[in-house]
């Protein structure tokens, strides 16, 4: 396992019961509403729901409860296999920030895994 | 007349997650830990608990309870599980200690976690499945 690496710029959103971190650049609009966002809570097994969206350069939209800008560098620890397998592909670490683990997941990625999951339309 | 069976020359780690015990190589149990509040991992199974941070590492908790017989077994302690591609905490209600196994290590089933699963055997008088520690990373990590 690899040493940590530190990353800066970061969105830490809740999601029901669930934490969750993108990469700033990787967002390029922040919406309010989530009437077609692929809801975040559906990974955390919650009913489907969101209060902001995050809007890919892609097109792409993950609803999520609540979220807060963070500019500063944190480490991110490598993600164990066997997470990596749950979040089918999208997790890329576990950032460290607050005192506590933020799953690190890639925005599209992690769209396309909510979609896996039956949460387009949401 | 009296069956002999016979004895592992390998030291197990014998613990108990609700009333099935559980036995897995004393080389590969690094040590036993109570663990803090746990982040959850995005689409994660129900067994996967999920992480926590020890020593600069991302752990994954498995409720063995959980993941071998569907039913959930409360506990803040686990097994550390070590292997070179990475480390499981299988949760534990009871740990026993150090001690040999007798009896065979076959597959406990077909399908499954329970190929993983080895026996029948017994640590003293308790029948113990034995785990196969790089079969079980690879059920959970890879779903052989």
């Amino acid at each position: 396992m690899g040493p940590a690496s530190p990353v800066r710029g970061m969105l830490l959103c809740h999601a029901g019961s669930g934490r969750l971190a993108f990469l700033a650049h990787e967002v390029l609009a922040i919406a309010a509403g989530a009437e077609v966002a692929t809801s975040a809570r559906l990974a955390f097994r919650a009913p489907a729901g969101a209060s902001r969206v995050l809007v890919s350069p892609t097109g792409g939209a993950v609803g999520v409860d609540a979220l807060e800008i963070d500019a500063e560098a944190h480490p991110v620890l490598p993600a164990p296999p066997v997470a990596v397998r749950a979040s089918g592909g999208s997790l890329r670490g576990f950032v460290l920030a607050r005192g506590v683990l933020w799953p690190l997941v890639g925005l599209v990625e992690f769209e396309r895994f909510l979609r896996g999951l039956g949460g387009e339309g949401t | 007349m009296a069956v002999h069976e016979p004895e592992t020359r390998q030291s197990y780690l014998v613990f108990a997650c609700g009333s099935s015990w559980y036995a897995v190589p004393a080389e590969s149990a690094a040590e036993v830990v109570t663990f803090p509040e746990l982040t959850r991992v995005p689409g994660a199974p129900a067994h996967l608990l999920g992480v926590f941070a020890h020593r600069g590492e991302v752990i994954p908790v498995v409720d063995m309870g959980l993941l071998v017989a569907g039913v959930s077994q409360s506990s803040r302690r686990a097994v550390l599980v070590r292997l070179p591609r990475g480390t499981l905490a299988l949760t534990a209600t009871t740990v026993a200690g150090v001690s040999p196994v007798t009896g065979a290590l076959e597959p406990l089933g077909p399908t499954g976690v329970h190929v993983h699963l080895r026996g029948p055997a017994k640590s003293g008088p308790r029948d113990v499945a034995v785990i196969d520690p790089e079969g079980l990373f690879d059920h959970l990590s890879q779903g052989a």
